[in-house]
C-alpha cells in the first residue's frame, strides 16, 4: 500500500483567516505546510479553483535539480534540493524521490563553454556538478546517440548526481495531508474572483463561495497569477505559455537518469512505473489553454529521436500542457506587492516543481515575518525597476 | 491542396456522407483504419458474403471509390484546426514497402475545409472475475474476427451481456460452425415488443435471429449472465448466474466452454470531436456523445458528425445521418467555413431548430440538393426496404418549424431520422446496465487490465476520499495504461458512482514517437484532380 489511510478533510470556508493562500498546487500546499510547521500559523486556508494539485503540479515532468548559474538561484534551488532529500521522512509519505542524476547536454562549443562555466559556478556554491565529455556521456547513459554525424551532436554534458525525479501526486498529497493535520483548511472548487482592498491594504478575497476575510493574501497560482494580480490592480511582468509533455506506454527499464537538452528543447526520464516522460519547450504564443499545438511536440520529438533513436517505436499514450508563467529574466518573483498584505510567488516558469519545498519554505517565512526570507530577497518584484536581474535563461534548460 | 471534405470512418455513416458529398462534386477523402470499407456492421472478408444490406453497401463503396480518395489502413490519431481555418487530420498508415519492413509506419496529413466524424463505437465490456483470461473476447471482437477474417473465435462459445447485438453475434458464430452453448442476456431482453411501431419495423430481423438460434439449438436465456470465467491458462468454464432485476446473483451454475463473447453495449468514439472542442451531451444510457444540430453539425464550425458518435442507434440511423450530413455539407459548400464560434442561437435552436434550412441559397452546391429533390439524392439501390418511405403515420408527423428558406435536408429524411433515433433510444432504455454487476467482482478482480488495478485498489482509493473517477484514477491508476480508459473507463465511472465523462485524450489512438516526430513534415495527401482520375459528370465546370 503506497498511501496513508487518510488524506485530508474537505471543509467549507470559514468567514476569515489569518492567511489565505490562492492556489492549491505544490507551492501553495508547501507554503501552507511550512506556515504551520515552521511558524505556528494554522488559521490558514488554501483556496483552489479546481482540485488540489490539478494544475502544473499534475502536468510537469517532475525533474529536480539545483545546478543554476547565479548565486541567488543556486542558493534557493539548493535549499530546495536539501529539503527534498529529507522530505519523504519528514512528511511520512513515500515521495519516490530518486536521485538518479541529471544530464544537461551540450551540442555546440557555446554549450560546452556555458556548461563548463556552470559546473565551476555550481561547485563554488557547494552544488555538486561534474563535466562529462561525449564518451563519458555515452558511458553514463548508453542509449544516447553521441554520433558526431547527428543533427545535434553530443559534445559533453553537465551532470548533477543529486538531481532526479519524484512522484508529483505523492508530493502534493503528502503536503496536503500534513497541512490538513495542522488544521489548515484546503478548500477545493473555490475560485478567487476579486480582492477587497481598503486604504491600500487587502482585507478579503471575493470567491465563488463568498467573501473570505484575510489578514494576508498569498498568490501561488503559477500561470494564472498575472490574471489574479490584475484584479488587485497590479500589472506583473509575466507571460503565460503552454508547456507540453507526454508519456509513452510502459517499457522495461531503459533509462536510469534524467537527460535534458536546452538546444533540442527536450527532457526525458523514465518514471518508476516504466513510462517515458518527455517534456517539450514552451509553445511560443501566450495562452491559458491547458493544451498545446501538436506541431510543437512534433518538431521537438523529431529532435529527441535523434538523441534517442531507440525510442522511435515507443507509443505515446497521452500528451498534455500546463500553463507556465515566465518572467523576463527566467527567475521567480517572491515577496510583497504594492498592495499591503498581498504577496506574490510566481514566475517559476518551467522549473517550479523542483522548487516546491524551497519555495514554500521561503514564502511561508516571508508571510510570517512580513519581510522577505534572505533567500527570497534577490527575487523581489522591484528588481524589474532596479535592474538587478538574475538571468537564468541558460539554466532553465527550456528555451523561453 | 485541400479537400472540400474529409470523412473519418468508412462504415455506413461515413460512406453515405462521403458519397453524398462526392456525387455533388465536392473533392472528398475518406480515411479508415480497416483494410476494407464497412466499419463493424458491414465488416466483410475479401470475398464478401450475402448478408442483408451488404450488397447495397458495397455498391455505395464502389461508387465512392470512383468519385473520392478512399484511404484505407489509415488510422486517424489527431484532428486539429490550422491558423487559416483548414482542418488537418493526422493519420498513420503501415505500408509493407516502407523502410523497416512491415513495421514501418508512415504519417499522412489530410487537409480539408470540412470534416465529418463517423468513427463509430466500440464494445463496452464489464469486468468480471477471470475476464482477463485468454478466451474472453468482447462480443464485437468475436464478430469482427468472424466477419473480417473468417476466424471462428472458439469451439464451445458462450455469449453474454446485454442488448440485441448479442443475437447476430451468436447467430454468426453458430452459423460458422461453433457450438454456441447459450446466449445469456442479463436484461429482460426483447423489451422492444412493448414498442409496437418499432417492433413492427424490426420484427423481421428479430424473427430471423430467433429462427437462426433455434436452427442451431442455441438457448437464449434472459436475466442470466456470465459472472466469472475459470481456467488455468485459458478459459475452461464459466459461471452463469441467474439474476434479479438489478443484476444481483440469485443462483449459479458452471458451464464448460473455451470462449466467452461478452458485450454490454457500446462506447461512442468521440475523441477526435472533443479534441476539436465539440460540445458533448449524455445519451440516454449516459454515454458522452457529440452534440449535433438537425443538420448533423457539431458545435465547432466546419465539423459534422454522424452515426454512433452522436448516439448509438444502429446502421440505418448511421447511414441516414451520414446522408444528412453530406447534404448539409454540400449545401454549405461554396460559402466560406466560419472560423468564429457558431452564434449561440444555433445551439439554442436545438435539434428541431431552423438548421434544416440554409440561410442562403448554396451558390456552389448541388442545385438538386438545394432544391430539395430527395429523388435526386437517393443512394444506389435505395430504398431497398420496401415501403420504408411510406411508413404508416409518417405523413401525419408535424413539419419542421423554422424560418422560410431553402430546405437543405428533405423533410422525409429528417422524419425518418427522428424515427430511427427514437428506436435507438428505446433500445438503450430497453437494455440498461444495472448496478448489480459490481457484486460479481472479487477484491482481486482486475478492473483495469493495462495497469493491473484490482477492485480492492479502487475501493481503497474511495476509502481515501476519492469521490469521482478522476480521483480514483489518480490514486489507483485505472485507465492510465495502454487503452487510456477506453476499456475500463465505463466500469470505473460506475464504481465511482458517476456517469462517464467525455474523453480528454489529445491522441485518439496510441501513436509511436517516430510517427509523432514525422507528422510535422508529413506528406500531404492531396486530391489528385489534374486530371481527375474518375471524371465526375456532375461537377460543373
Amino acid at each position: 500500500m503506497t498511501h496513508p489511510d487518510f488524506l485530508w478533510r474537505n471543509p467549507d470556508p470559514k468567514p476569515a483567516y489569518d492567511v489565505v493562500i490562492v492556489g492549491g498546487g505544490g507551492h501553495g500546499l508547501a507554503t501552507a505546510y511550512y506556515l504551520a510547521k515552521n511558524h505556528g500559523l494554522t488559521n490558514v486556508a488554501v483556496l483552489e479553483r479546481g482540485w488540489l494539485a490539478g494544475g502544473n503540479m499534475a502536468r510537469n515532468t517532475t525533474i529536480i535539480r539545483s545546478n543554476y548559474l547565479w548565486d541567488e538561484s543556486a542558493a534557493i534551488y539548493e535549499h530546495s534540493l536539501k529539503l527534498w532529500e529529507g522530505l519523504s521522512d519528514e512528511l511520512d509519505y513515500d515521495l519516490q524521490f530518486s536521485q538518479r542524476g541529471v544530464l544537461n547536454l551540450a551540442h555546440n562549443l557555446g554549450d560546452v563553454r556555458e556548461g563548463r562555466r556552470r559546473v565551476n559556478a555550481n561547485r563554488l556554491n557547494g552544488v555538486d556538478a561534474e563535466w562529462l565529455d561525449a564518451d563519458e556521456v555515452k558511458k553514463f547513459c548508453p542509449i544516447i546517440n553521441v554520433s558526431d554525424r547527428a543533427r545535434y551532436p553530443v559534445m559533453g554534458a553537465t551532470l548533477q548526481r543529486r538531481g532526479g525525479i519524484a512522484k508529483h501526486d505523492h508530493v502534493a498529497w503528502a503536503l496536503a495531508r500534513q497541512a490538513d493535520a495542522y488544521g489548515v483548511d484546503l478548500i477545493q472548487g473555490c475560485e478567487v474572483t476579486g480582492f477587497e482592498i481598503t486604504g491600500g491594504r487587502v482585507t478579503a478575497v471575493e470567491t465563488s463561495r463568498g467573501r473570505i476575510a484575510a489578514g494576508k493574501v498569498a498568490l501561488a497560482a503559477a500561470g494564472h497569477t498575472s490574471v489574479l494580480a490584475e484584479r488587485a490592480g497590479i500589472r506583473l511582468p509575466l507571460q503565460s505559455h503552454p508547456l507540453q509533455a507526454l508519456v509513452s506506454e510502459l517499457l522495461e527499464p531503459v533509462l536510469d537518469c534524467v537527460v535534458m537538452s536546452n538546444a533540442v528543447h527536450v527532457y526525458v526520464s523514465q518514471a518508476h512505473k516504466g513510462e517515458l516522460v518527455m517534456g517539450a519547450g514552451i509553445d511560443a504564443y501566450n495562452s491559458y489553454g491547458q493544451r498545446g499545438g501538436v506541431h510543437v511536440i512534433e518538431a521537438q520529438m523529431a529532435a529527441a529521436l535523434e538523441l534517442f533513436p531507440i525510442f522511435s517505436r515507443a507509443r505515446v499514450l497521452r500528451t498534455w500542457a500546463g500553463i507556465v508563467d515566465v518572467s523576463p529574466d527566467a527567475s521567480p518573483i517572491i515577496g510583497p506587492t504594492p498592495v499591503d498584505g498581498l504577496y506574490i510567488n510566481a514566475g517559476w516558469g518551467t522549473g517550479g516543481f523542483k522548487a516546491t519545498p524551497g519555495s514554500g519554505w521561503v514564502y511561508a517565512h516571508t508571510l510570517a515575518h512580513e519581510r522577505p526570507h534572505p533567500l527570497a530577497e534577490p527575487f523581489a518584484l522591484d528588481r524589474f525597476t532596479t535592474g538587478a536581474l538574475i538571468d537564468e535563461h541558460g539554466a532553465a534548460a527550456v528555451a523561453h | 491542396m485541400t479537400y472540400d471534405l474529409v470523412v473519418i470512418g468508412g462504415g455506413p455513416a461515413g460512406v453515405a456522407g462521403a458519397l453524398t458529398a462526392a456525387r455533388a462534386g465536392l473533392r472528398v477523402a475518406l480515411v479508415d483504419s480497416g483494410a476494407r470499407l464497412g466499419g463493424q456492421y458491414f465488416r466483410h472478408s475479401a470475398v464478401p458474403g450475402a448478408e442483408p444490406g451488404l450488397g447495397r453497401f458495397l455498391r455505395q463503396g464502389r461508387a465512392l471509390g470512383e468519385r473520392a480518395d478512399v484511404l484505407l489502413r489509415h488510422q486517424a490519431w489527431s484532428a486539429a484546426r490550422e491558423p487559416d481555418g483548414t482542418l488537418v487530420v493526422h493519420c498513420v498508415t503501415r505500408s509493407s514497402s516502407a523502410p523497416g519492413g512491415g513495421a514501418g509506419e508512415r504519417t499522412v496529413a489530410v487537409r480539408a475545409r470540412r470534416l465529418l466524424i463517423a468513427t463509430g463505437a466500440y464494445d463496452r465490456p464489464l469486468p468480471f472475475p477471470g475476464w482477463d483470461l485468454p478466451g474472453v473476447l468482447t462480443a464485437g471482437g468475436a464478430q469482427a474476427l468472424l466477419k473480417g477474417s473468417g476466424v471462428v473465435a472458439g469451439r464451445r462459445i458462450v455469449v453474454s451481456g446485454t442488448g440485441p447485438f448479442l443475437l447476430p453475434v451468436a447467430c454468426g458464430l453458430a452459423g460458422a460452425g461453433a457450438r454456441v452453448l447459450g446466449v445469456f442476456e442479463a436484461g429482460v431482453g426483447l423489451g422492444l415488443v412493448r414498442q409496437p411501431l418499432l417492433a413492427l419495423d424490426k420484427a423481421g430481423e428479430a424473427v430471423r435471429y430467433a429462427v437462426g438460434l433455434a436452427r442451431h439449438r442455441v438457448p437464449y436465456r434472459t436475466r442470466q449472465a456470465v459472472v466469472a470465467a475459470h481456467g488455468e491458462r485459458e478459459v475452461e468454464a464459466v459461471t452463469v448466474a441467474r439474476l434479479d432485476k438489478a443484476w444481483n446473483v440469485l443462483a449459479t451454475r458452471v458451464v464448460e466452454c473455451d470462449t466467452v463473447a461478452a458485450g454490454y453495449g457500446f462506447v461512442p468514439q468521440i475523441e477526435l470531436g472533443t479534441q476539436l472542442g465539440c460540445e458533448t451531451r449524455h445519451d440516454v444510457d449516459g454515454s458522452p456523445v457529440l452534440s449535433v444540430d438537425a443538420a448533423q453539425r457539431t458545435t465547432v464550425p466546419g465539423v459534422w458528425a454522424a452515426g454512433e458518435p452522436t448516439g448509438v442507434g444502429g446502421w440505418r440511423l448511421s447511414e441516414l445521418e451520414g446522408r444528412i450530413a453530406g447534404l448539409a455539407i454540400v449545401a454549405g459548400h461554396g460559402t466560406a467555413p466560419r472560423t468564429a464560434p457558431a452564434p449561440s442561437t444555433d445551439a439554442a435552436a436545438g435539434p428541431r431548430g431552423d438548421l434544416t434550412t440554409a440561410r442562403a441559397p448554396a451558390p456552389g452546391g448541388d442545385p438538386a440538393a438545394a432544391a430539395g429533390r430527395p429523388g435526386e439524392q437517393e443512394m444506389p439501390g435505395e430504398p431497398e426496404v420496401p415501403g420504408e418511405l411510406e411508413m404508416p403515420g409518417e405523413l401525419e408527423m408535424p413539419g419542421e418549424p423554422g424560418e422560410p428558406g431553402v430546405p437543405v435536408v428533405p423533410g422525409v429524411l429528417v422524419r425518418r431520422r427522428a424515427r430511427w433515433r427514437a428506436f435507438g433510444e428505446a433500445l438503450q432504455r430497453a437494455y440498461p446496465v444495472e448496478p448489480g454487476w459490481q457484486g460479481w467482482l472479487r477484491d482481486d478482480t482486475l478492473v483495469c487490465r493495462c495497469e493491473e488495478v484490482p477492485l480492492a485498489r479502487v475501493r481503497e482509493a474511495q476509502d481515501l476520499g476519492a469521490t469521482d473517477a478522476r480521483s480514483v484514477k489518480l490514486l489507483a491508476r485505472p485507465g492510465m495504461g495502454w487503452c487510456q480508459g477506453r476499456i475500463c473507463g465505463y466500469a470505473v465511472s460506475c464504481l465511482a458512482g458517476e456517469p462517464p465523462r467525455p474523453p480528454r485524450r489529445p491522441i485518439a489512438q496510441p501513436v509511436t514517437l517516430g510517427a509523432l516526430s514525422e507528422s510535422g513534415e508529413a506528406s500531404d495527401r492531396a486530391p489528385a484532380d489534374d486530371p481527375p482520375p474518375h471524371p465526375n459528370p456532375r461537377r460543373s465546370s
